[in-house]
């Protein structure tokens, strides 16, 4: 068929060029290519016998040797195990804590919930460096100290232990984030659900076991099976403590698998796929779950909210519970860090002079600290830049209901939710690797930023979506009634009212690009290496005092970034 | 024999400096019904809460059957879980996750009644407030209506001294609301109910009720019978939110025929039967809009002024005009069959028995 040129410059028939169209169409690409297509690589991957960049050889040699090996089902059981076991105190712990922050009169309420908003920021792998300080059989203090008390013999705590991985994991990633997802959802609970109780005839005790919490507990489960799915894909806390004891869980097995020589890419991508296999079905069901409870979602009841519950003398206890979990759980890792990074050797105190600045002034000598330290701040700002643009575009898309695709886009942008960082990295991989983007992608900043930014999808999407709802349409639609246009309406009425929640996002993503371990453990190179790898191959080498250092640095960095980016976040509402 | 169920004395309730409640003094009697009456804001559900004991006062007292269950200075306070009120909260506040029976049998449950007691009991609850039935619907999958009647099931079910509502009608449409509105007259009636009802809407206090406070910035304007507080508003506010008010400004003669009302302008003035005033002072009359009839153009009687129409509105079933007289506009509705075109001159006749002069130095 003839395409006739004349119609289509005609006035009547002109092909309009419309942003919020192309728009649509580019993400809806964007998530298909950046979502799909690694996944896509990986199940492919897993079947090709040939490393990768080679001709593909197909067959199911890798799934075949992947499951002889015994460690490959207890990698994948011990994944399950871990994930469930340090679900469950951290569920209760978090859900009395926000019911503490948001429904009673507990002192310091809202101090301790910015807290919470603090240690969520402080990242894992020095914490769990921390812990080795302070638990190790050889060197750990608390060992050493508990060696003085009668009746003791060898250290009685190890760190390189299920149980030990279960203590750190309530430790580093415990409540802090659960408590922030939970207090917005116990704030919002009608409080006339519970005075009707009270009324009734229950005290605040039945009132919160028989009426606040079956209420909530929707919401609850939903949480829990959130973290419980997150908690799969943990891989810092068992790459540091589970091989020294041989506990494996899948992460670790996969990286284990490319470290092998030669690399064993088929079997870590058979691997791989299998637990992807898993989480789909798990993801599945909460989706299922959570479309069920509609519902229980949709009653909150309204109006008059105030007089939180009084605790009476309890209040105290409430308080004086919580700072106690913080100072043990937070406080007390940190402080160890601070200590490990100035001795001259960890532990031993009553050598000559055992305090120095050695550790400190070494890594500030070391070029490729400084090497690492330029990636790390390219590879952060790229990806907070890119979410910025590519995730308030694809919330807007999902929340004006204009877009057609605006529930595929929906489902897309929580893939990387369900998908572990090293799984989406071990699927690029195989992209960068098979395709000319090898030369651009391969072991750069370029590659580690676009799996950073793919990563963030999920919470950036949310947040934005959550933003662009409060702001309604009509703020929107004014604009382009007085004559705006689309694009301009975006960049000049929607960015700036959406400044608090873009700093907010920028932040989020700059400062998990600069922690995360798991995504460009498989992708960065000698080149390209950021900070965060510094930080995992000094602990490897044994060079403790100083991965304490750097570790502690990248903690001052973050909690610098989040606090001024709150106080901007505050600023840029309030303005 | 009525008694006293509920007393307040000089209860004073501070949200930051706001005395949301102001030294508030008043008596219920059992087998009343009580409305607590104002715009929003005006305390009128804070005093609610503090009987229930959802809030604590910060000075007064508050007694239940002669026995205080708030008396800051002398620290006493009782959890409202311990005050057998029963209470139905404007959004119902129906717990979701229990069906009908189970709503309705909570505070039974809490107080470890046995299980056929609660059985019965519940069924009685259910088939008073017309919901027998109905036991195993799921809360939420019930009608605004219905999840109404549900929650002052849940309210009746263990005979509560005094029944708390609190807007309880403010959620549900026009219809059911006046529907729903004689249900708890005639419920109150049969189980001799002590309400304490708080509202903003004057209709529904002025059908319900047996003595109205009207509330106003934490304090209570007036209390009396829905006449008393209609017919005889003790203050302007209470006059203005108890429906529209025409206000009149002029100054009072005394002559040998009597006291009159005179207006400026020459508008004319008006005789007030049987009052006494000293001559000579200033007063602002207060007219309900239905207490003056437009009169063809004509010479004015005693109860009657000149008047200009300004505006005219069809308003369906009646007219609606904008007139001025004294200085003053004001509107006043007539019946359809006589049509003054705007521009007109009228007549105004005044009810005589509703002229209540106020002196403006004494306001």
């Amino acid at each position: 068929m003839s395409y006739d040129l004349t119609a289509a410059s005609s006035p009547r028939l002109r092909l309009r060029v419309r942003p919020f169209r192309i728009a649509e169409a580019f993400m809806i690409l964007m998530f298909g290519v950046a979502m799909g297509l690694p996944l896509l690589f990986l199940l492919i991957g897993s079947f090709n016998l040939a490393p990768p960049g080679r001709e593909a050889v197909y067959g199911i040699g890798n799934w075949a040797r992947a499951f002889s090996d015994p460690g490959t089902v207890s990698a994948l059981w011990m994944s399950f195990l871990i994930a469930v076991v340090r679900l469950i105190p951290a569920m209760i712990l978090s859900v009395v804590v926000a019911w503490l922050i948001a429904r009673t009169d507990m002192p310091g309420r809202n101090a301790f919930e910015f807290l919470c908003w603090f240690a969520y920021f402080v990242p894992d792998f020095p914490l769990v460096l921390a812990w080795i300080l302070i638990l190790d059989p050889n060197f750990g203090l608390l060992n050493t100290a508990v060696a003085f008390l009668p009746f003791v013999e060898g250290p009685l705590f190890n760190p390189y232990s299920f149980s030990g991985i279960i203590w750190v994991h309530t430790s580093v990633s415990g409540i802090w984030f659960k408590v922030m997802l939970l207090t917005p959802v116990f704030r919002r609970l009608g409080a006339s659900l519970e005075e009707a109780a009270r009324v009734a005839g229950a005290n605040s005790f039945t009132t919160f076991w028989r009426v606040t919490l079956p209420v909530l507990s929707p919401m609850i489960i939903a949480i829990a099976a959130l973290s419980f799915i997150r908690g799969l894909e943990s891989f810092n806390t068992e790459l540091l403590l589970g091989l020294p004891a041989g506990i494996y869980v899948y992460a670790t097995r996969i990286y284990d698998y490319t470290r092998q020589e030669p690399p064993a890419f088929g079997e870590a991508t058979a691997l791989g796929s299998v637990f992807l296999v898993v989480l789909i079905v798990l993801a599945f069901f909460y989706h299922r779950y959570l479309q069920g409870n509609r519902k229980f979602t949709v009653v909150t009841g309204q109006g008059y909210s105030t007089a939180p519950l009084k605790l009476g003398r309890w209040r105290y206890v409430a308080l004086g519970g919580c700072l106690l979990y913080f100072t043990v759980m937070m406080l007390l890792p940190l402080a160890f860090l601070v200590i490990g990074s100035f001795m001259r050797r960890y532990g031993f105190f009553g050598i000559k002079s055992p305090f120095t600045l050695a550790h400190w002034q070494n890594m500030l000598a070391d070029p490729i600290f400084f090497v690492s330290l330029k990636n790390s701040l390219i590879i952060a700002t790229l990806t907070a830049l890119a979410g910025i643009v590519l995730y308030s575009l694809s919330a807007y898309l999902i929340v004006s209901k204009r877009s057609r695709a605006a529930q595929l886009i929906d489902l897309l942008c929580w893939v990387p939710w369900v998908v572990p960082g090293i799984l989406m990295s071990l699927g690029l991989l195989w992209i960068f690797l098979a395709t000319p983007l090898r030369t651009f992608l391969y072991g750069s900043v370029w590659g580690i930023a676009l799996a950073m930014t793919i990563k963030d999808s999920p919470v950036s999407t949310q947040a934005f979506k959550a933003a662009f709802l409060q702001l309604g349409p009509e703020l929107e639609e004014a604009a382009r009634v007085t004559g705006a246009s689309w694009w301009y309406t975006y960049r000049r009425i929607l960015l700036p009212l959406l400044a608090p929640m873009v700093a907010t996002v920028g932040l989020l993503n700059f400062g998990s690009a600069l922690t995360s371990i798991s995504t460009p453990v498989l992708l960065y190179s000698a080149q390209s290496r950021p900070l965060s790898i510094l930080l995992m191959e000094y602990s490897f080498t044994g060079e403790l005092e100083r991965a304490a250092a750097l570790g502690l640095l990248i903690t001052i960095i973050i909690s610098i970034m989040m606090v001024l980016g709150r106080r901007l976040g505050l600023q840029l509402t309030q303005s | 024999m009525a008694q006293t169920v509920l007393e307040f004395r000089e209860v004073v309730k501070r949200f930051g400096t706001v005395a949301a409640v102001d030294q508030v003094s008043f008596v219920i009697q059992s087998g009343e019904i009580f409305t607590l009456l104002g715009p929003s804001g005006c305390g009128k559900t804070t005093t609610l809460r503090l009987v229930a004991g959802l809030e604590e006062p910060d000075d007064g007292e508050i007694l239940v059957n002669g026995i205080p269950v708030a008396a800051p200075r002398r620290n006493v306070f009782v959890a409202p879980d311990k005050r057998q009120m029963g209470m139905v909260f404007q959004s119902y506040a129906i717990w979701p996750h229990l069906n009908v029976f189970e709503n309705v049998a909570f505070p039974l449950r809490v107080r470890r009644e046995s299980a056929p007691a609660i059985k019965e009991r519940v069924r009685n609850a259910l088939e008073t407030v017309g919901l027998a039935g109905l036991d195993d619907r799921g809360a939420t999958a019930l009608s605004g209506g219905q999840q109404q009647r549900v929650a002052l099931a849940r309210a009746l079910v263990y005979a509560p001294s005094i029944l708390l509502l609190d807007e309880p009608l403010s959620n549900l449409d026009a219809k059911l609301r006046e529907q729903m509105r004689f249900e708890i007259r005639a419920l109150q009636k049969k189980l001799q109910l002590t309400l304490l009802y708080v509202t903003h809407d004057q209709t529904e206090a002025m059908t319900l009720s047996d003595r109205i406070a009207v509330v106003n910035r934490g304090r209570f304007e007036q209390v009396g019978t829905p006449v008393e507080v209609y017919e005889k508003a003790a203050t302007p506010f209470v006059a203005e939110f108890l429906g529209r008010t025409v206000l009149l400004e002029g100054s009072i003669i005394s002559n040998h025929s009597g006291c009159w009302f005179e207006l400026p302008n020459g508008a004319g003035r008006l005789l007030l039967e049987g009052q006494q005033w000293a001559g000579g002072l200033s007063a602002r009359l207060f007219v309900r809009p239905e207490d003056i009839e437009i009169l063809p153009f004509g010479e004015p009687s005693q109860h009657e002024v000149s008047a200009t129409i300004e505006e005219v509105a069809y308003l369906g079933d009646r007219f609606e005009y904008s007139v001025r007289a004294g200085g003053k506009h004001f509107m006043v509705s007539a019946a359809k069959k006589n049509r003054y075109p705007a521009g007109s001159e009228v007549r105004l006749r005044f009810d005589p028995v509703r002229l209540n002069p106020r002196p403006v130095d004494h306001p």
